[in-house]
C-alpha cells in the first residue's frame, strides 16, 4: 500500500472523527441554547440530561471510532489521533518519513470535518456549537487541564497496546474495546478539557472557529498536544516494559 | 477413499484430496489446487500482504460457490 492511499485513509479516518466526534458536541450545545445551566461548571453540555450529554457525545465517538479501525484499519492502521502515531513512532513500531505524512493528512482531515459540519448545519454550530471545540471549563486550570488530557489519553494508549499492538491480544476486538473506551474517557473527563485526548480533533475545531466566527481559542491548543502526547507515549513505552519477559 | 464426485457419476477412483471446505475426498481431476495470498498485521499498522502464500485444495463445487460467490 503506498503511502500517498494510507494517508489519505488517515484523513478519511479523521474526517469522519471529527464530523461525529466533535459534531454531537456541537449538537448537544445547540439543543441546550437557551436553557439555563444549573451551575457555572455547566456550559451547556449536561444541561439536558446530565453526565449522559456526556455519554451521548462518548457514544457518537466511539461508534465513529469503530466504525473508521474496521473500515480503514487494514489500509493505514486508522490512527486517525496525531498522538497514537507518535506514540508508535517513539517505540520503533512507526517510521519516520509515514508519521509526519500521517500527521498532516489527520490535521487535514479534522480541518475538512470542521468546514464541512459549518457547511452542513449553518453557522449555529460555530456560534453556539463552536463546532465541538475543546477548552478548559471554568476552574479548571491549565495545568490540571494537561493533566487531564495526559491521563485520558493514556488509557486510550495503553488500550491499543493491550488489544491491539501486542500479538498475544484476541484478533477482532480492537476497534470495538477502543471505540468504547475512548466513549467512556469522554463521559468521565469530559467535562474537565472536553476529553480532546487528539491534537488533530481539537486542531480542525479551532482552525473552523477562527476562519468562520474570528473566535480564537489557540491559547488552549497547547494542552492539547502536550497532553495527548505525553500520555500516549508513556503508556507505550509502560506498556512495554510491563509486557518485557 | 474414493473420489465423491466420481462415484456420483457411477465411476470409481480413488481419491487424492479432501476439499478444506466441504470434506469431500476428490481425486486429481475434481480438485483444485490454488495459492492463497496471506495478509499480515491491521490496526494499529497497515495490513501487508506477504510474498509467500498458502496453498488451498478445494473440491469443484466449492471452488465454483466461492468463484462465483
Amino acid at each position: 500500500m503506498s503511502l500517498m492511499k494510507k494517508s489519505v485513509a488517515e484523513l478519511v479516518g479523521t474526517f469522519l472523527l471529527v464530523y461525529f466526534g466533535a459534531g454531537s458536541a456541537a449538537i448537544t450545545l445547540m439543543i441546550s441554547k437557551g436553557s439555563s445551566p444549573p451551575n457555572p461548571f455547566n456550559i451547556g453540555i449536561g444541561a439536558l440530561g446530565g453526565l449522559g450529554d456526556w455519554v451521548a457525545i462518548g457514544l457518537a465517538f466511539a461508534l465513529a471510532i469503530s466504525a473508521v479501525i474496521y473500515s480503514l484499519g487494514r489500509i493505514s492502521g486508522a490512527h486517525i489521533n496525531p498522538a497514537v502515531t507518535i506514540a508508535l513512532w517513539a517505540t520503533k513500531r512507526f517510521a519516520t518519513g509515514d508519521m509526519v505524512a500521517y500527521i498532516i493528512a489527520q490535521m487535514i482531515g479534522a480541518a475538512l470535518a470542521s468546514f464541512a459540519f459549518a457547511a452542513t448545519v449553518g453557522m449555529d454550530a460555530v456560534t453556539v456549537g463552536g463546532l465541538g471545540a475543546t477548552a478548559p471549563f471554568p476552574g479548571i486550570s491549565y495545568s490540571q487541564a494537561i493533566l487531564a488530557e495526559a491521563i485520558g489519553t493514556f488509557l486510550l494508549m495503553l488500550t491499543i497496546m493491550g488489544v491491539a499492538v501486542d500479538e498475544r491480544a484476541p484478533p477482532g476486538f480492537a476497534g470495538l474495546i477502543i471505540g468504547l473506551t475512548v466513549g467512556g474517557i469522554i463521559t468521565t473527563t469530559g467535562n474537565i478539557a472536553g476529553s480532546s485526548l487528539n491534537p488533530a480533533r481539537t486542531f480542525g475545531p479551532y482552525l473552523g472557529d477562527q476562519i468562520l466566527a474570528g473566535n480564537s481559542l489557540w491559547q488552549y491548543f497547547p494542552i492539547y498536544v502536550i497532553g495527548p502526547i505525553a500520555g500516549a507515549v508513556i503508556a507505550a513505552f509502560l506498556y512495554d516494559y510491563l509486557s518485557k519477559e | 477413499m474414493k473420489c465423491y464426485l466420481c462415484a456420483k457419476e457411477g465411476k470409481d477412483r480413488d481419491a487424492v484430496a479432501i476439499c478444506i471446505v466441504c470434506g469431500m475426498g476428490v481425486c486429481m481431476d475434481h480438485a483444485i489446487r490454488e495459492e492463497v495470498a496471506v495478509w499480515e498485521g491491521g490496526y494499529p499498522f497497515p495490513a501487508k500482504k506477504l510474498k509467500r502464500t498458502v496453498p488451498r485444495i478445494l473440491c469443484k463445487p466449492c471452488y465454483s460457490a466461492y468463484h462465483e460467490g
